[in-house]
């Protein structure tokens, strides 16, 4: 853990806000070309020793707002992770790049032409050869994973193993990963936090972590942020760029607390809301043992209909919050957990959501589903039923609530200021000396887990960036 | 138990909490729990708007009937298909409520009633962990730094950890600090019967002196600190002279820094809990180094971690002496250490190369005096109370007793019966007076003292039945004896009475203080002015009057030794005094004024200043008039003096 001298008066080249995928890659690209860089991020710096262990402490510590964070109408449930790595320490690792329907979605609605698989497969592999990539072996995946293959089978659905950013999960140690979603403690999943960042660090980069940046001001020629550091003193540093990676939330929040004037920012807010169902078997299922995921839905119907499914499981309170009833009903459904599976649909959400703060600087965020989403959910949960039924679920529990993992937008890149907060170049309209490449640029939800795509981009960006500033 | 709810909120989680896990068989009601002690590390995360609104539901919560919060849990299940006006308060009581009881439920916390682990059975939740550090864990996690005998290296990181952590406490205010020992109070309150078996194996003393001396006399001292504390540690007003007129002055006692707390082995949860607690409502960080013979391993930590602190507050490194040294090389800023003369001596001289200041609370050989008009019923009860709680093994136990002669025969008879009734075993229910040696070394030094004394004339007038070996010492009555005998110049630390005659007051003196040590006395007699006398001869820092050991009962009264017995005082105000750094202030206008006694110095400020001070101290009216005619000349002469 570094910490900045508190009377240093000193002037950065570059302050990132924000530790997670985008932040790391930007950083180590640009401390790689000699710049004097600052990271600040709110959350803690943890390490595979210091995880925390317990559900209690990991929904506290490791996410915004003590766990989670709701919308308006309080139903999505959002995720937000507050911790050096960001989403690489809470996600489960999937990389997938995006399709041609992703990309030309967005080359249509940005304007911009280099959201093609032409321009994007040389920074895909640029990044995937930076880190371990792995698929879950046949002989490790568990009861959950068989369900998920054999009901799509029975239905005629098609499926793939997962790709993901793993190294050595020691599942032939018999290692079950449910814990994982809380910080790996073995060093095994390639969050930034392990690859990218360690490499920044030894080249110069100063982390400032426990670091709330409160507010920005930017003179054209030379950036202020004001923040509170981990012992509440208020401080500035001061930087000639500066770089926002703190997510679509974060930004979107940052720049309007600093009466940005760009009025598009916080429009575009996509989530993939995600919906859990259980499914209840007569035999043990297990799935929190081993790899607690392994499968995804790979049908070309699926996609065309804005759905898509995963194999996944959570550890115990997570589960009992997606069951129904109290009292005995609830005890006695916490009594069949190993004998649940567990599929999810995430959709490809169409009906834009809004950020907004309001007097007292708090984040207010209007996401609803429409018509259109609606019905791409019930989709979803229908093809989960169907896998159920085929494979003889004795029971069936549709989870309580949405949940919103892969936030996104609120700063979405384009041509004009018309429509957008980020330029092509990856600089905020009006200020070249400002940049972001992380989720918040997002134009709309591309249906795909944006992780490998966020860190394609920084790449991307931050050697555009460096190659005009230096 | 909460910084955040109040009593009536955490009622109200109590009782939601049983409608939504009612228990059964195999499972706990939510209430049979201890888990809503960990309420803090969830509600610390939460925002503080949405922390308000959360007790205002909780608070209401608690007034609205359990028939109508059942009602409402149930309709949670239904509110997307309920108008959003409905829907939205619901979906927060599902997210907020009964999310807070479900976490607290399954999150496998630690607890006493093993309820983590009856419910995880229930549900048949087993994982394998594994980790770096060990090949194969069950649902637990090695600690993330080494504390057992941790290499130089290792104490650095225990103390970069310490520094950060005392920038936490520091802002904390000391009625935040006292909520943790409040809660910690109530959690050793609770689990007292369990935490005196745990001293009882590491010791092996009796349940009773377990419950008095460790028990009792830890709640008793963290109730001093939570009524005292703000008073010892306010900033204090102090009186500024004359001369310095329209100034302000102040002391303020501020946090040390990190403390450095080495504690012995013979009341192992009192002394690592006092000097723990103070330290901390001084808003130091601390790392303790307990005695490596009673460590009560985990014991302390797991109750810090139950009373909320976080870890790096409290950090407890296990080791021998070796530990220890390295420790001091890390540089605390102050070291408190209860032990021996021999140890206190090394740790002085290891602190003085960095020039850390100690506190050193050692040995005694506590003498009794008992004047002819004293009631001889009261006085060998209380004697031999003295003598063999902790068997002897007290740092003030009473080691020497004086007997005027008149009644010495009378005195050493009733004792002599007395002891005779003295029940010594390990207990399991309280039914014992004495307990056994704790470490095998103290048995040797104690045979090696009674050899000596008994080769020089001694006579042993109980306890011939000990083979000197094992450590079931019992209770030793010696007489015949002189201040030549080991036994009666060095510190034994058993159960032995060491018994004298005496003639008069001014013979009882010279014995009572002919001795290395300095610590305390007790003196009986029904004549006041003698006990008066008596108390302010002798050369030690706590006496007790017409009873015995009665100083340290008190946490008010401030504890220390003089002579070999050590230096700086602990508890009462001075205590928190000891532990904290004072910090002087005087406090001007921003003004233009120029100081009377700043450049240039000239000949005219010399003969001014000169008046004014013989005006000061004149000591008449005339001359006082004096003072503050020179006194404005000077001022309006400082204020424009220029040197030509």
């Amino acid at each position: 853990m570094l910490s900045v001298n508190q009377n240093s008066s000193s002037i950065f080249d570059m302050i990132i806000i924000g530790a997670g995928p985008s932040g790391c890659f930007m950083a180590k690209t640009f401390v790689d070309k000699g710049m004097k860089c600052l990271m600040l991020e709110a959350g803690k710096h943890f390490n595979k020793n210091t995880y925390p262990t317990k559900e209690i402490d990991a929904n506290s510590q490791l996410y915004w707002s003590g766990g989670i964070e709701l919308n308006k109408t309080a139903d999505i449930g959002l995720l937000r992770p507050k911790v050096v790595g960001g989403g690489s320490i809470v996600n489960q690792a999937l990389l997938d790049p995006f399709d041609d329907n992703a990309l030309d979605s967005w080359r249509e609605v940005s304007g911009i032409s280099c959201f093609s698989r032409e321009h994007m497969d040389p920074y895909y592999k640029e990044v995937m050869s930076d880190i371990s990539v792995q698929e879950i072996p046949k002989q490790y995946r568990n009861g959950n994973a068989q369900i998920f293959e054999e009901g799509f089978k029975k239905n005629g659905y098609k499926c793939a193993p997962l790709v993901r950013a793993q190294k050595n999960c020691h599942y032939e140690k018999g290692n079950d990963c449910i814990e994982c979603l809380s910080g790996c403690r073995i060093d095994s999943k390639q969050s930034s936090a392990i690859t990218v960042l360690p490499e920044a660090l030894k080249n110069g980069l100063s982390l400032e972590s426990e670091f709330e940046v409160l507010n920005i001001k930017n003179t054209g020629s030379m950036v202020f942020v004001t923040g509170k550091d981990r012992y509440n003193q208020i401080r500035t540093f001061k930087a000639g760029h500066l770089t926002m990676a703190s997510g679509a939330i974060g930004n979107s929040k940052l720049l309007l607390n600093s009466k940005f004037k760009n009025k598009n920012i916080g429009k575009g807010f996509y989530t993939h809301p995600q919906f859990m169902t259980l499914g209840v078997y007569d035999t043990k299922v297990n799935a929190h043992k081993g790899p607690f995921q392994a499968m995804k839905s790979d049908d070309p119907n699926f996609r065309i209909n804005n759905f898509k499914l995963e194999n996944v499981f959570a550890p115990p309170v997570a589960i009992s919050m997606l069951l129904p009833g109290i009292g005995k009903r609830h005890s006695e459904l916490m009594k069949k957990i190993t004998h649940m599976a567990c599929i999810e649909v995430a959709i490809r959400d169409k009906n834009p959501g809004r950020i907004k703060v309001n007097s007292s600087g708090k984040v207010i965020i209007d996401k609803r589903l429409n018509k259109e989403d609606k019905n791409s959910k019930a989709k979803g949960v229908k093809a989960i039923h169907n896998i159920f039924h085929a494979t003889e679920a004795k029971e069936i529990i549709d989870g309580s609530f949405l949940i919103g993992l892969h936030l996104m937008g609120g700063c979405a890149i384009g041509t004009s200021e018309k429509n957008s907060v980020v330029n092509p170049d990856f600089e905020f309209h009006g200020f070249k000396n400002m940049f972001c490449a992380d989720s918040s640029i997002f134009p709309n939800a591309p249906g795909i887990n944006p992780s490998l795509t966020i860190m394609a981009l920084s790449k991307m960006a931050s050697e555009k960036i460096s190659a005009r500033l230096l | 138990m909460s910084q955040y709810l109040n009593k009536t909120q955490l009622k109200a989680l109590t009782k939601i909490g049983d409608i939504i896990i009612p228990g059964d068989k195999a499972t706990p009601r939510f209430s049979q729990t201890d888990f809503l002690v960990h309420i803090d590390r969830m509600i610390k995360y939460i925002p503080s708007d949405d922390r308000s609104g959360l007790k205002l539901l909780l608070t209401l919560l608690n007034f609205t009937p359990k028939v109508l919060i059942r009602l409402l849990l149930i309709l949670t299940d239904y509110n997307q298909k309920l108008p959003t006006l409905l829907g939205i308060p619901l979906r927060l009581i599902q997210i907020g409520i009964k999310g807070l009881i479900f976490t607290l439920y399954y999150s496998n916390l630690e607890d006493k009633e093993k309820s983590s682990e009856r419910i995880y059975q229930a549900i048949e939740w087993e994982t394998n962990i594994f980790t770096d550090e060990e090949s194969m864990t069950t649902n637990s996690h090695p600690p993330k730094k080494n504390f057992e005998n941790p290499t130089a290296l290792e104490v650095q990181q225990i103390y970069a950890d310490a520094h950060i952590a005392n920038k936490h406490i520091k802002n904390l205010s000391i009625k935040q600090r006292l909520l943790y020992i409040s809660r910690l109070k109530d959690i050793i309150l609770k689990r007292k019967e369990d935490i005196i078996s745990i001293i009882q194996k590491d010791t092996k003393k009796s349940r009773s002196d377990a419950l008095i001396s460790e028990i009792f006399g830890v709640l008793d001292y963290l109730h001093f600190l939570e009524t005292d504390t703000y008073k010892a540690l306010k900033d204090e007003k102090v009186k500024t002279p004359i001369a310095l007129l329209g100034k302000r002055s102040r002391v303020y006692y501020e946090s040390l820094g990190t403390m450095l707390v080495i504690s012995p082995w013979n009341y192992p949860f009192y002394q690592a809990i006092v000097p723990l607690c103070t330290s901390f409502v001084c808003g130091n960080s601390t790392i303790y180094k307990p005695s490596e013979f009673t460590p009560l391993k985990g014991l302390v930590e797991e109750l810090l971690v139950e009373a909320g602190f976080e870890r790096d507050w409290i950090q407890i490194v296990y080791g021998e002496g070796e530990t220890g040294k390295k420790l001091i090389d890390g540089k605390p800023q102050k070291i408190f250490f209860t032990g021996s003369v021999g140890t206190g001596k090394k740790i002085m001289q290891q602190a003085s190369e960095y020039l850390i200041p100690v506190e050193l609370e050692l040995g005694g050989k506590d003498p009794a005096i008992i004047f002819s008009d004293a009631n001889m019923e009261r006085a060998t009860s209380g004697v031999l109370w003295g003598a063999l709680t902790n068997n002897g093994q007290s740092c003030t136990s009473v080691e020497r007793v004086y007997v005027q002669d008149e009644v010495y025969n009378e005195f050493k008879e009733l004792t002599l019966t007395k002891v005779r009734n003295i029940k010594q075993m390990i207990d399991t229910n309280g039914d014992s007076d004495i307990g056994f040696m704790t470490t095998k070394s103290q048995v040797s030094i104690i045979k090696d003292q009674l050899e000596d004394a008994l080769s020089k004339g001694a006579i042993m007038l109980t306890g011939q039945e000990w083979n000197k070996e094992t450590i079931e010492i019992p209770p030793i009555i010696l007489e015949n004896l002189n201040h030549d005998m080991k036994v009666v110049s060095k510190e034994s630390f058993g159960p032995l009475i060491c018994l004298f005659k005496f003639h008069d007051e001014a013979q009882v003196i010279e014995l009572a203080n002919d001795s290395d040590f300095g610590l305390s006395a007790s003196v009986w007699s029904a004549d006041k002015e003698v006990c008066d006398r008596v108390t302010r001869a002798l050369d030690v820092g706590n006496v007790s009057v017409n009873n015995v050991m009665l100083t340290e009962g008190n946490p008010y009264l401030p504890f220390g030794g003089r002579k070999l017995s050590g230096i700086g005082y602990y508890k009462g105000i001075s205590g928190l005094r000891a532990f904290s750094a004072q910090k002087s202030v005087l406090i001007d206008e921003n003004s233009k004024k120029i100081e009377a006694n700043w450049y240039p110095y000239t000949e005219k400020r010399y003969q001014l200043f000169s008046s004014m001070i013989q005006g000061l101290f004149g000591g008449t009216l005339k001359s006082f008039i004096k003072f503050l005619i020179s006194g404005l000349r000077l001022e309006a002469y400082a204020s424009k003096a220029k040197r030509h």
